[in-house]
């Protein structure tokens, strides 16, 4: 369970520099709510340096989630904006955070980019 | 009644369309109501006196946040019983208020039932021009005793209109309404909030902290003085010139928009009613024709698009890394992605010009902060524009959908799905490319390769940059020269037959500069021969082409933003006489529109019609028209940024007087700029 989820963070931890982020600074909670419980993940940016934990602290951004819909996101089932529109996903505090950290999620599974042409293969 | 006359108000994205009375009735072919984050918060809006309809005296759009409307009892068929009179008085500033007051000037004493019927369809602006039968959520209405509460609901997807009144109402699902007894003389008033909710499951609003300015009335009238008050000043003895002026930095305060969630900064949408949201195409452009007078637009536009650079390949949004957006939407079909605007990326324009538009803003301002903060997104639309835009792989930008449910088929600004043809008059296959943007590409070589010698510390790169950008000129002279005619094609397809026909899009190619020297003339020439040139402005598909149509969207009309780009094209290729012609037309046209250019008038011959007719559905005001009189003036005056300071050398028709701009900011602090008008343009038309 959850497990694209767990890979998502431990991995944004790992590689520490995020370049799409670099401009960016602040403290990102996520809060995946699921019945009575509650997974926290927080992300600490400083200007594209990254550090995830588990803590449960106060935060510049906080998104709520489910965890089903954050393993969509993760994986690139969902697409984060249109989540946030919908009311799926949730934030309160700095919404640049979260608007800007999508970009780092993946797209699609099923999108393959440009088509390219070859003469006599349409 | 005519979508001419509806009366429009608007503050950022938050807009009402309504009838001459003030009344809102939706219908598909009268898509009025209360709008805000592309939905419709109010779909009906009536006011009655004893169950009477009200009639309209006079209306005044007192600012383009507010209007105020006279009305008497009574449709205008019947007998006006002047005996009693309604001003209602309104504006948008996040939310809406209107203030009702009745004034009895009978000698007997009235009673009155006054009623507001109220309703919301909650309709996604794509559906606005639909009968609106099969909303997916439900709806609901709550009269409290307080407020009238009309709601949608689709999941978490929720979006409320509360409406309240200063003086006690009785609400009921429908509207709500007063008994009020007057004396005679005496006057009655009570104002009405009604305020837009879009909830998420926490109650909380998407929008909050967005706010660009105060909401209230002051703040907005305060604010758009400011505006005014920093902008340069233009004097003119051709006094319609100043007005015009005036009008466009209005329109361009109420165009300014700030996108959710990105702190509040602005960039200018594209267009009331339809588009009041940001789109990469126009709000680049918008910026490239107003930077001498309103700079600080560009830098916020730069950094929004920054932003919202793509990252990864979505076949749905069309989104590459690299790629910059094309629209962006909040309403309910890209909530639940029945549209792919979350954004849409679908454009190929967008992304060399959001490279130009950096270094054409660091010429201007001098700001060379901005040109290290977006070097990375610099690069990468470069290198988009080479890897996943080369759809042939013989060096030119493509485009073929990938999203064929509701993405665009043509991803240029002529986006219509017919306006890209051979001379035939057939279309093309896909990928199809045009030639402007291949235009726009040379020119974001050419000055990212400034940018990266002087900013980036990166001579190597700047090198090959130009050296690409040669070989693109070289090779774009060679696969688009139509011979015979003497310009350039509208378009290759993908086994490199050209699109033979003669357009508007040629001006742009000179903008870009990779038109070679000696070809200039000709092009210089068409531009303003009879085929493309109206006497209003240059036609965006030349008279005598089998598509030609001259109340075609894109195969005829003349759009003043697209005659604003030739101007500024033939001027950088010394055609200062061709430039000065386009630009009278497009100003004397102007006249005719109050000074608010709409988006696009009829091809049609200026002796023949003697005033420009508008295109039946444009759109008004449009962020790209109201910049086509600031570029136009930029150009007529010969305003460039030159080894940090500002040369002025004008170019100005005979009939245009003495004409001069005050107080041009940029690199230089301010300077001023002054012309008299000498060019006898009718020398050059015989």
């Amino acid at each position: 369970m959850a497990e694209a989820t767990v890979r998502f963070f431990e991995d944004l931890d790992q590689q520490g520099y995020e370049p799409l982020l670099a401009k960016l600074s602040g403290t990102l909670r996520f809060d995946l709510h699921e019945g009575p419980q509650t997974m926290h993940w927080l992300v600490r940016i400083d200007r594209g340096q990254i550090r995830v934990s588990r803590e449960d602290m106060e935060a510049d951004a906080v998104v709520g989630s489910s965890p089903g819909l954050f393993e969509d996101l993760v994986t690139g089932r969902e697409n984060g904006l249109a989540a946030l529109l919908r009311g799926d996903m949730t934030i309160t505090g700095d919404a640049r955070l979260i608007v800007q950290l999508d970009r780092i999620f993946p797209g699609p599974p099923h999108s393959v980019g440009p088509h390219r042409y070859r003469k006599g293969v349409r | 009644m005519a979508p001419s006359h509806t009366v429009r108000i608007l503050d950022g994205n938050t807009f009402v369309v309504s009838e001459a009375t003030g009344d809102i009735e939706a219908t598909p072919t009268e898509p009025t109501g209360l709008f805000s984050i592309d939905t419709r918060f109010l779909s009906k809006w009536v006011l009655t006196i004893n169950g009477e309809r009200l009639n309209a005296l006079s209306y005044d759009d007192l600012q383009y946040f507010e209007s105020r409307f006279f009305l008497v009892p009574g449709l205008a068929t019947h007998y006006v019983d002047a005996k009693l009179s309604i001003i209602r008085e309104r504006a948008v500033g996040g939310s809406f208020r209107e203030s009702i007051t009745i004034l009895n000037h009978d000698e007997k004493a009235v009673d009155l039932e006054i009623r507001m019927d109220a309703a919301a369809d909650f309709a996604d602006l794509f559906e606005v021009k639909d009968e609106i039968l099969n909303k997916k959520g439900e709806s609901y209405a709550e009269a409290e005793p307080d407020q009238l509460r009309l709601g949608y609901r689709r999941g978490n997807f929720r979006r409320e209109t509360l409406i309240s009144s200063s003086e006690p109402a009785s609400y009921d699902r429908n509207g709500f309404s007063y008994q009020v007894h007057l004396e005679p003389n005496e006057q009655w008033d009570t104002d009405i909030h009604v305020r837009t909710h879009a909830l998420g499951p926490g109650g909380r609003d998407l929008r909050i902290g967005l706010r660009v300015h105060g909401t209230e009335r002051l703040a907005l009238q305060h604010d758009l003085e400011e505006w005014i008050a920093k902008a340069p000043k233009v004097n003119s003895e051709h006094g319609e010139l100043c007005s015009t002026y005036r009008r466009c930095l209005v329109d361009l305060a109420a165009l300014r928009f700030a996108p959710l969630s990105l702190g509040g900064q602005t960039l200018p949408a594209a267009g009331l009613p339809w588009f009041m949201t940001m789109f990469g195409r126009d709000s680049i452009l918008t910026c490239l024709q107003t930077l001498p007078f309103t700079p600080e637009l560009s830098a916020t536009t730069l950094r929004i698009l920054a932003a919202l650079q793509g990252t990864r390949f979505d076949d749905f949004r069309e989104e590459d890394p690299g790629r910059i957006l094309h629209e962006m939407r909040y309403g309910e079909s890209a909530a639940f992605e029945e549209q792919p605007h979350s954004p849409y990326y679908g454009s190929v324009d967008a992304t060399p010009l959001f490279v130009i538009l950096l270094d054409e803003y660091e010429r201007w301002s001098g700001d060379a902060a901005l040109v290290k903060e977006l070097e990375q997104e610099c690069r990468r639309a470069l290198h988009w524009i080479d890897d996943c835009a080369d759809l042939v792989g013989n060096g030119y930008i493509w485009y073929e959908r990938r999203n064929t449910d509701n993405g665009l088929e043509n991803q240029c600004w002529k986006d219509s799905w017919d306006s890209i043809s051979y001379a035939d008059g057939s279309l093309p296959p896909f990928p199809r490319a045009t030639c402007e943007v291949q235009g726009y590409a040379y020119d974001a070589k050419i000055r990212a390769a400034r940018l990266a010698r002087r900013f980036w510390d990166d001579p190597a790169y700047a090198e090959q940059l130009e050296r690409e950008a040669a070989q693109l000129k070289e090779r774009f002279n060679r696969d688009w020269w139509v011979a015979d005619g003497g310009y350039y094609a509208l378009a290759l397809d993908p086994d490199g037959r050209q699109c033979d026909v003669l357009s508007s899009n040629i001006g742009h190619l000179l903008w870009s500069g990779i038109v070679a020297e000696d070809r200039a003339e000709q092009v210089a020439a068409h531009l303003v021969g009879d085929r493309l040139f109206s006497g209003w402005g240059v036609r965006t598909l030349a008279e005598g082409e089998v598509r030609y149509n001259p109340i075609g969207y894109h195969n005829g009309t003349v759009w003043p933003f697209d005659t604003s780009f030739c101007a500024w094209g033939l001027r950088r290729y010394g055609f200062a006489e061709e430039a000065a012609t386009i630009a009278s037309g497009i100003l004397d046209a102007a006249r005719y529109f109050d000074g608010r250019l709409p988006e696009a008038f009829g091809g049609y011959r200026r002796e023949q019609t003697k005033f420009p007719v508008e295109y039946p559905t444009a759109c008004s005001p449009q962020a790209w028209s109201t910049g086509a009189p600031l570029l136009l003036l930029r150009t007529m005056l010969g305003l460039e940024p030159h080894e940090g300071h500002l040369a002025v050398e004008p170019r100005l028709p005979v009939g245009m007087g003495r004409i001069e701009v005050l107080d041009i900011p940029g690199r230089w602090g301010r300077v001023d700029a002054f012309a008299r008008g000498r060019l006898d343009l009718h020398k050059l038309a015989g």
